[in-house]
C-alpha cells in the first residue's frame, strides 16, 4: 500500500489530493475498519475519507478497477452483484426441505428474515441458508422472507465503496418493500446487511429491530439446547467478521453459540475480537481479488487461515457468508486442505440439532 | 463531426424466456429489456471518438419505454442529445423494418458516422448497420473493433475483425455506417447518481414511425432449445473411473 491512512491524511493536509487520486491504495482498502477503530480522534477514515476518494474517481470515470464496476453494474440492474435473475432469489427454498414462506405485500410474520445475496444465490452458501431455515423451523419461529422483492441492502455506503447513488436506489427499493409488510424484527444472515440496517437504514428513517443470526440464536440458547442431538467433537476457532465485530461491537454471541455445542472446544487466534484480521472481502474487495492479489505479498484470507491453522483448530467457524468461499480458497492455496475446515456457525448448530447430515457442508 | 449511435432494447437472457401463446413470439410480460451488448460497445466507441475529435454524439434509443432509461444512461456517459424511436415489441427483431423506420431520421440528421452493434440478441435477419447503409446509400463496414477519423472528416479508417480472429484495416469515405463488434475499451461505468440525474433532466426527441415501413422476416415458430445429450459423470475413485473410461472407449470403438 503506497498510502497508509496516516499518509493519506498527510497528503490531504499538504494539498496533494491528486497524488492520492493516482494511488492504488484507494482500491486496496477492504473496509476492515481497523484504522477507523484505532484513530485516537475518531476520523471516519474508511466510510468517509476512502469512500469520498472513491466516489470522486467513480464520478470522473478514471482509475476504477473494471471488476468493481462490473459488480456495481450487476447490482444496479439485478439487485445482486452476481448478475443473477432477481426473480430467482428465492429459488433455494425449493431445496430447503422445510417450508420457507415468502411474505407478499400486506402479509405479516413475527420475524422477517433478510437472506442476503450470497445466502440466496451462492451455491455453497445456500447450504448454510438451508441450515438456518431448518433451525428456525425447529424453533417454531413465525418467519418469512421477502423473496424476489429483496435486493442487495447496499452496504456500499457504510463501507468504502463510494457508489452512493447505487446505495440510494437500493435503499429506496428495500425501505419501500419493508414498509409493505408487517413484522416485529428483522433477522439477517449477512453481517454486511446487518451493518447497513443497523447504521444507515436507521439514520435514513427506516429504524428496524435487527439482529444477526448469531445474536438471534444466542438469545435462544436454552431452547436450542433442548433440541441438541449430537456432539461435534472438534477444536474450533472463531473468526470475528468486521461488520459485526469491530463495526457493531458484537463479539460474544457467536462465541456463546459455539460453546453451547457439545464437543466443541473453542480456541482463540492471537488476533481476535477488536484486533481480528479481516478476511479481505469487504469494501468491494470481494470483487477485486485479482487486483489486490497482484499488489499484495500474502493476501489477507491466506494470512487468516494460516493463523487459524496454527491454533490447532480443525474448524474455522465464521458468521459471514462471504468468508466461506474466501477462506476455502485460501485453505487450498495455503496447502491446508484436510487440516482446516471452514464452517458457517448456522450449519454447525443445525448439525448438532440433527437437521443436516455429516460434518461436510 | 456528428455521430449517431443506435441503442436497441433486446430481451435480457438472464431472465428465462417464455414463448407466448401464439407460439411465434416471446411473452412480452415476462421479458426484461436490456440494451443490446454490441450497441453498448458502439456507444463507447462513439464517446471515444467524441473525446478525440470534438464530435457530438446523438443516442438513438429503439424499443419501448425502457429505451428512455438507456438514453438517460447514454447522456450520463456523455452523449449530447437523445432521440427515442418507439418500436412495438413484436417488431423489434426485424432489422429490415428497423432500417426503414430509422433511415429518414438518419438521413435528415446529417450524421457523418452512424454506429450500432454488429448484431442484436433478438435479430431475425441480417445486421441493422448493413441494411441501414443500403437505404442511405453510404459505405458500410461490419465487425469493427476500432475507428480513427481523418481530421478533415472525409475518411474513416477502421479495424475489422474477420472470422478466425484475423484483423484487417479498411478505409471508407464519410458519411458511413459501421457495425461495431467491440469498442477499443470496455463500455464505461457511470455512477447511478448521474444516471438518476440524467433521467430527471432528459429531453428526448420522439420520432414517430414514417408512413412507409418495409417489413422483413417474421418468425413462424419459436422452439425452446433442448439438450440432445447429457454429460455423464463417472463415479468412484481413480481406478474405478479409469476402468469405466476404458470400457466406454472400447464400446465406442475408440480404443
Amino acid at each position: 500500500m503506497d498510502y497508509t491512512p496516516r499518509k493519506m491524511i498527510s497528503a490531504l493536509r499538504a494539498g496533494r489530493v491528486d497524488d492520492l487520486y493516482r494511488s492504488e491504495a484507494i482500491w486496496l482498502c477492504v473496509s476492515c475498519f481497523n484504522c477507523s477503530y484505532r484513530c485516537p480522534v475518531g476520523v471516519p477514515i474508511t466510510d468517509r475519507l476512502i469512500a469520498g476518494l472513491r466516489e470522486e474517481l467513480l464520478g470522473r470515470g478514471v482509475g476504477v478497477p473494471a471488476e468493481l464496476q462490473a459488480a456495481f453494474e450487476r447490482t444496479s440492474r439485478y439487485g445482486n452483484p452476481f448478475g443473477e435473475s432477481a426473480r430467482k432469489r428465492d429459488a433455494w427454498t425449493k431445496d430447503a426441505g422445510v417450508d420457507v414462506p415468502v411474505l407478499h405485500e400486506g402479509e405479516s410474520a413475527e420475524v422477517l428474515w433478510w437472506v442476503g445475496c450470497f445466502g440466496s444465490y451462492n451455491k455453497r452458501n445456500q447450504k448454510d441458508t438451508i441450515a438456518l431455515a431448518r433451525i428456525l423451523r425447529a424453533l417454531d419461529i413465525d418467519f418469512g422472507i421477502l423473496g424476489a422483492d429483496e435486493r442487495c441492502t447496499g452496504d456500499l455506503r457504510c463501507t468504502s465503496q463510494g457508489e452512493e447513488g447505487l446505495f440510494d436506489v437500493l435503499y429506496q427499493h428495500n425501505a419501500e418493500q419493508l414498509g409493505k409488510r408487517k413484522f416485529k424484527e428483522v433477522l439477517v444472515g449477512d453481517p454486511h446487511a446487518f451493518n447497513a440496517f443497523n447504521k444507515e437504514y436507521r439514520r435514513l428513517g427506516t429504524p428496524l429491530d435487527v439482529s444477526h443470526y448469531t445474536q438471534f440464536l444466542a438469545s435462544r440458547i436454552p431452547e436450542i439446547k433442548r433440541l441438541i442431538k449430537k456432539e461435534i467433537t472438534a477444536k474450533v476457532t472463531y473468526h470475528d467478521a468486521c461488520c459485526i465485530g469491530r463495526r457493531n461491537g458484537e463479539y460474544e454471541a457467536p462465541r456463546a453459540i459455539l460453546e453451547m455445542i457439545p464437543g466443541v472446544r473453542l480456541v482463540e487466534m492471537p488476533r481476535n475480537r477488536e484486533n481480528a484480521l479481516c478476511c479481505g472481502g469487504g469494501g468491494g474487495a470481494n470483487w477485486l481479488d485479482s487486483y489486490i492479489w497482484q499488489r499484495t505479498r500474502v493476501p489477507l484470507p491466506m494470512q487468516r487461515v494460516q493463523e487459524a491453522a496454527k491454533t490447532g483448530a480443525q474448524i474455522l467457524a465464521i458468521p459471514c457468508p462471504l468468508e466461506v468461499p474466501r477462506f476455502e480458497d485460501a485453505i487450498k492455496t495455503s496447502g491446508l486442505e484436510g487440516r482446516l475446515q471452514v464452517r458457517e456457525i448456522s450449519h454447525m448448530v443445525a448439525e448438532a440439532m440433527g437437521l443436516v447430515g455429516g460434518s461436510q457442508p | 463531426m456528428k455521430i449517431a449511435v443506435i441503442l436497441r432494447q433486446v430481451p435480457d437472457v438472464v431472465e428465462e424466456l417464455v414463448i407466448a401463446e401464439d407460439g411465434r413470439s416471446l411473452a412480452e410480460d415476462e421479458v426484461m429489456d436490456i440494451t443490446n451488448e454490441a450497441d453498448e460497445h458502439a456507444l463507447e466507441e462513439a464517446l471515444i471518438l467524441k473525446a478525440r475529435h470534438a464530435a457530438t454524439v446523438t443516442a438513438v434509443g429503439v424499443g419501448g419505454n425502457e429505451a428512455k432509461d438507456a438514453l438517460a444512461a447514454a447522456v450520463a456517459k456523455g452523449a449530447d442529445d437523445a432521440i427515442f424511436v418507439p418500436i412495438p415489441f413484436k417488431h423489434r427483431g426485424d432489422n429490415v423494418r428497423l432500417a426503414s423506420v430509422l433511415s429518414p431520421a438518419m438521413k435528415s440528421g446529417g450524421y457523418d458516422l452512424i454506429l450500432t452493434g454488429i448484431w442484436a440478441a433478438d435479430q431475425l435477419d441480417a445486421g441493422l448497420a448493413g441494411l441501414l447503409s443500403m437505404r442511405l446509400s453510404i459505405p458500410y463496414v461490419g465487425g469493427v473493433t476500432s475507428i480513427s477519423l481523418e481530421p478533415d472528416g472525409t475518411k474513416g479508417i477502421v479495424r475489422k475483425e474477420f472470422p478466425g480472429g484475423r484483423l484487417g484495416v479498411m478505409e471508407t469515405s464519410l458519411p458511413a455506417v459501421y457495425g461495431i463488434q467491440s469498442a477499443e475499451q470496455p463500455p464505461r461505468y457511470v455512477p447511478v447518481s448521474r444516471v438518476v440525474q440524467a433521467k430527471r433532466t432528459l429531453r428526448v426527441k420522439e420520432q414517430s414511425e414514417p408512413p412507409e415501413v418495409v417489413v422483413g422476416m417474421r418468425a413462424a415458430k419459436l422452439i425452446k432449445s433442448s439438450s440432445a445429450a447429457k454429460a455423464e459423470m463417472l463415479p468412484g475413485d481413480a481406478t474405478q473411473v479409469a476402468e469405466q473410461l476404458v470400457r466406454i472407449l472400447r464400446e465406442r470403438g475408440i480404443a
